[in-house]
């Protein structure tokens, strides 16, 4: 496309420009896709590099064979709702002590004081952000959604480590201590089944 | 964040239902000082906005001082150099190369030397500014220790929430204050400059955000509804309060005071009526103001089990957590 | 520069043609156009029209912002159709003032004047063309601008959740565009997006495919004025940045009528996901929406300095360079969100190499003058003018790409005051310029020189007293977007405002110019601004030929200087 030829007839030039032309709409739409490809791939990116302290998921047997190493590092617990969701949700513990590599579970208190029946999904995220990729999750109450029934209150489990690879990073050299945070939001409401008891599974539950 | 993506069922019948049940209770203004605590008088000029300024607030914070140091030092003359360069250049240009004074013009388009100093001398100065640049950011990151106390501040449409997870975890509503002769921001508070300790209109609260001054703070943001961002700009601090998750970084203020900050991320009808008053105490009244909250203990004690502490009066001005658990949720191990 | 007239074969036939041909009727001359100039000429029309509306927004921003505490905004609520608003649905219609301002300046009244006034009237004249590739889609991306217009017009008189109008900025960032705005309003505005988004894509497609496929016999790439290279950077970063922005504003459409939650965390959304794809377009916008004031004020420059362009391959590449590194630095807007720390000195450093290559373009025009022989004609007046508050916003622009400062800086008026100097003292002071420049040879009528220059000092001084005070505002604190400051911000905030007014006074000369020039001012000559002007436009009558070029002008082998 460096220089014209001189003498194009109408033709072919109307054929150059419509190849051009249909170039151009087809770069178009392939930015179009890539801005809806971004989201999964934004998921993507997320989950692998830890970014936006996105947090590992692994299974039980991966987890079984890490090692404690005796270095201890602190973990904090936060929890969250959205405005106006009638659930209470607190951790069971603000911090926990444990071993790089030794796994521990945490316990979240959570209850519904509506009257109708709420499914909940958990959002998630660690501080600092650079220790996401080390924080492995094995099992917690954030994969699926949590239905709670009027008046229903839970302990809800989270099965955790940090892995010890932590230790050998510069960027985490620092991190003391990792926050691991939840925030509760609204999935689906709907009113309790005819005929159904309400449950106060709640009081004081420790 | 989290994994699979949920399709909500009628997401916003739900908001519509749940936001008429809100549990937000508006924190009544009353006189906190009945509690052993008096809120205080802030100094004119120090952490807000002084009349006319022309340019940034003092800084009270150690990253504060460094980062207006790089300002001041690198950033500001250079920048004024180059502007004045450019405009010497220009009255040069017009003044020498008018056509009466040169009514030849020349054909010069070309000069490879000076094109290749004007492409990397920028990149030079460009280069001695990241130096500082680059390390005032490595060291705003540096994690809070371990024991740092750690508060929560939560954005909310249209005031922030502080909670002290470390002190028995109460909650406190900060609401902006309301102005004289104009109408009510905040229906229930009352209107600014009617205590003593109140400070300048428009960023003045009724319950302000209490820190303990002279050591680091973990400050962790959220938000409940919007994003809103916190800041306060006397403390070279300013981080966004993003739903679903939390932000969290280092606050250090040097000494005791009252330092202002205004919601800086667009957040609805009354963004820019949602201030933030920070109020930096020592470690010691610190600690009375926290046992002036209902459930306020210091390092796992409560009012009643520290010796020389104040009658545990409620304070009716925060919010208690309403939970079966507050008591036993201890301090940090 | 390469493409001086001695080297064309100008066909003087071509003046002669315009009244040999049947001329359509008015409508459909004018709204089934398909001639560039006629659309170019419209665009201009409208963009003219969208800034007296968008800047009647500021000014009522600004008559607000005069004194602290609420004065006018009750009033303007009554406007926009609430009855007795309270005091949450005044506050909102602030809101919508912002985001009005701010959509209507970028889309429809920066991007139209730009791009499709100056674009479509003088790239196909400066290549040599009769024409656009495609002039029946060069149409109906016109139309579908104004459109949009409408559609955002009828967005401010519908419910937007705690007022009247969408009240979400410019950027209309998740979840206060979502969930956090029921109603109509922000439908409308999205809807608005995608049709000046559609119309600019075409666009973008059109002059791509003009500029490679229709240049005259001898105009190499490497030998079109500066303005085409411009228009051919700016099509690209179009065609690249806009379907991000579609895609991003369907996907908040969807979340907000369809129940997905792409930006929601209850579902698993990220409402920073929406920030990182709406900045990957909006830093691309704004290279878009000052590029082409670089074409024109280069054209301006050696036009005055009867010399050609300095570094006119270095111009052209610092154009493309500031393009590509465009696309890669689109999270020095967000760095407050939470971004990790080696994220954020990336984009540090990135954001501090694009003052390289506008370095380039600022000393290379200083260097075109540079032994030039200087004529004063307003367009140079206002060049010279547009280098000084260039560089004034560019160096404000390194100050804000340092992650650590922008933490005091971000959302402020600081912030506020760099991109007007880049925009409203960059951009639209190269419109002035161009408009000068180009306005004879649009019109054929001349316009007076002394109204043209004393609009630029009003404006000159006008504009520097509203921005330069916002530094001092933002320096000291005050978060952009608010209706009411505390008192300490009273004394800059009422400077801005006398300002506002001053330039507001600049704009009557202006028009009153315009008015001149068809009532009284004489016929303007082909060439009107003499022997350094050079391209091709000037071997044109003043206005040119309805078709030009119809036996295609040669350019000479001989090219270089």
């Amino acid at each position: 496309m460096a220089s014209t030829a001189p003498f194009a007839s109408p033709d072919q030039a109307r054929r150059r420009n419509r190849r051009v032309g249909l170039i151009g709409l087809a770069v178009a739409l392939a930015m179009l896709g890539m801005g809806f490809a971004a989201v999964p791939l934004y998921r993507i990116f997320c989950q692998v590099t830890g970014y936006g302290g996105t947090t590992q998921r692994v299974d039980a047997a991966t987890a079984g064979a890490v090692k404690a190493i005796a270095h201890p590092i602190s973990i904090r617990f936060d929890a969250n709702v959205e405005r106006g969701m009638p659930w209470q949700f607190k951790p069971l513990q603000t911090t926990h002590t444990i071993a790089i590599g030794q796994r521990d579970m945490a316990l979240f208190y959570a209850k519904n004081t509506s009257d109708k029946v709420i499914v909940g999904t958990a959002s998630f995220n660690v501080e600092p952000e650079q220790a996401a990729p080390y924080f492995n999750k094995i099992q917690c109450f954030c994969f699926t959604s949590q239905t709670l029934q009027p008046g229903e209150a839970v302990k809800m489990p989270v099965l955790y480590y940090v892995d010890p690879a932590i230790l050998k990073d510069k960027d985490n050299k620092d991190v003391e201590q990792i926050t691991l945070s939840y925030t509760f939001h609204v999935t689906e409401i709907r009113d309790p089944a005819p005929g159904a008891k309400t449950l106060d599974r709640g009081g004081v539950e420790r | 964040m989290i994994s699979g993506q949920t399709v909500r069922c009628a997401p916003r019948a739900a908001w519509a239902c749940l936001s008429s049940i809100a549990l937000f209770i508006a924190a009544p203004a009353l006189a906190q000082e009945a509690a052993g605590y008096t809120p205080m008088k802030p100094t004119p000029g120090v952490g807000m906005p002084v009349d006319g300024g022309l340019t940034f607030q003092h800084q009270y914070s150690p990253l504060g001082e460094y980062a207006l140091k790089i300002y001041n030092w690198a950033l500001m003359p250079i920048i004024t150099v180059i502007c004045l360069f450019v405009l010497a250049l220009l009255i040069w240009v017009v003044v020498r190369y008018n056509h009466r004074a040169n009514p030849v013009a020349s054909k010069t388009s070309h000069n490879t030397t000076i094109e290749i100093v004007w492409t990397v001398l920028p990149v030079l100065i460009l280069v001695a500014i990241a130096f500082p640049s680059i390390d005032l950011i490595a060291k705003q990151y540096k994690p809070a220790p371990k024991e740092a106390l750690t508060i929560k501040v939560t954005g909310n449409q249209w005031f922030w929430t502080y909670g002290y997870p470390d002190n028995g975890d109460f909650e406190v509503v900060s609401m902006m204050l309301n102005v004289p002769g104009q109408p009510e921001v905040n229906p229930g508070t009352r209107e600014v400059g009617t205590k003593p300790w109140d400070g300048p209109s428009h960023l003045e609260v009724d319950n302000r955000l209490v820190v303990p001054a002279g050591e680091p703070i973990r400050l962790q943001i959220t938000a409940a509804d919007v994003i809103h961002s916190f800041a306060v700009p006397s403390l070279w601090f300013k981080l966004d309060a993003v739903p679903g998750r939390i932000n969290e970084k280092v606050l250090f203020v040097e000494k005791p005071g009252v330092y202002y900050g205004q919601c800086s991320e667009l957040c609805g009808a009354k963004h820019g009526f949602m201030p933030i008053a920070l109020e930096a105490l020592p470690r010691d009244k610190y600690d009375q103001w926290v046992l002036t909250h209902p459930g306020g203990v210091i390092d796992g004690k409560d009012a009643a089990e520290a010796a020389a502490a104040p009658a545990a009066t409620p304070a009716v001005a925060t919010v208690p957590v309403d939970s079966p658990l507050a008591a036993s949720t201890g301090a940090a191990e | 520069m390469a493409t001086t007239a001695d080297h064309f074969h100008g066909n003087a036939a071509d003046h002669g043609h315009d009244h040999a041909h049947d001329h359509p009727g008015f409508f459909a001359r004018w709204f089934m156009s398909t001639n560039h100039k006629d659309i170019g000429t419209m665009y201009l029309i409208f963009a003219i029209f969208a800034g007296i509306i968008g800047g009647a927004f500021s000014g009522m921003m600004r008559a607000e912002l005069a004194e602290p505490g609420i004065q006018y905004l009750d009033t303007f609520a009554k406007w926009f159709g609430a009855t007795n608003p309270d005091f949450t649905t005044t506050l909102h219609t602030w809101n919508v003032l912002i985001t009005a301002h701010g959509l209507i300046m970028v889309f429809f009244m920066v991007m139209p004047a730009m791009i499709g006034g100056f674009g479509n009237w003088f790239v196909p004249i400066m290549i040599g063309a009769p024409d656009m590739a495609f002039p029946r889609m060069n149409n109906i991306s016109f139309w579908l601008t104004v459109a949009g217009f409408i559609s955002l017009m009828c967005s401010a008189f519908v419910p937007g959740g705690t007022g009247l109008g969408a009240g979400t900025g410019w950027t209309v960032y998740a979840p206060l565009s979502t969930y956090g705005s029921p109603g109509m309003a922000v439908d409308f505005g999205i809807f608005a997006l995608h049709l000046a988004g559609a119309g600019s894509i075409m666009g973008a497609i059109n002059f791509i495919t003009t500029i490679f496929n229709m240049r005259a016999p001898g105009m190499t790439l490497h030998k079109m004025p500066l303005f085409v290279w411009s228009v051919l950077v700016t099509a690209f970063l179009l065609l690249l940045s806009l379907p991000v922005l579609a895609a991003a504003i369907t996907m908040l459409l969807t979340d907000r009528n369809f129940g997905t939650t792409f930006f929601d965390p209850a579902g698993g959304g990220d409402p920073v996901l929406y920030q990182h794809l709406f900045w990957f377009f909006g830093h691309p916008e704004v290279y878009i929406m000052i590029l082409p004031g670089f074409g024109i004020i280069s054209q301006i420059i050696s036009t005055f300095s009867k010399k050609p362009v300095f570094g006119y391959l270095g111009m052209a590449y610092a154009m493309v360079a500031i393009g590509v590194v465009g696309f890669i630095v689109w999270a020095h807007h967000m760095y407050s969100t939470g971004l990790s720390v080696d994220v954020k000195m990336y984009f540090t450093a990135a954001t501090m190499i694009i003052a390289v290559p506008t370095g380039v373009k600022i000393f290379s025009w200083i260097a075109t003058m540079w032994g030039g022989s200087l004529e004063f004609k307003s367009p140079l007046v206002w060049a010279i003018g547009f280098i000084f508050l260039f560089t004034v916003g560019g160096v404000t622009g390194v100050v804000l790409a340092n992650g650590g400062i922008d933490d005091a800086l971000h959302d402020t008026y600081y912030v506020v005051a760099h991109f007007h100097y880049v925009l409203s003292l960059g951009a639209v002071t190269a419109l002035f310029a161009g408009f000068y420049y180009w306005f004879p040879k649009m019109s054929g009528r001349m316009h007076s020189e002394f109204l043209a220059n004393l609009h630029f000092a009003i404006f000159f001084v006008g504009v520097n007293m509203i921005f330069f005070p916002m530094h001092f505002l933002g320096a000291d604190g005050m978060p952009r977007r608010i209706p009411d400051y505390p008192e300490a911000y009273t004394y800059w905030n009422h400077f801005a405002t006398v300002g506002y007014m001053v330039m507001a006074a600049s704009l009557v000369v202006w028009l009153a110019n315009i008015v001149y020039a068809f009532v009284a001012g004489r016929q303007a000559e082909d060439n009107y601004w003499g022997e350094g002007a050079t391209t091709l436009e000037w071997t044109l009558s003043s206005p040119p030929p309805f078709h030009q070029f119809e036996t295609l002008p040669v350019i000479a082998e001989t090219a270089h200087p």
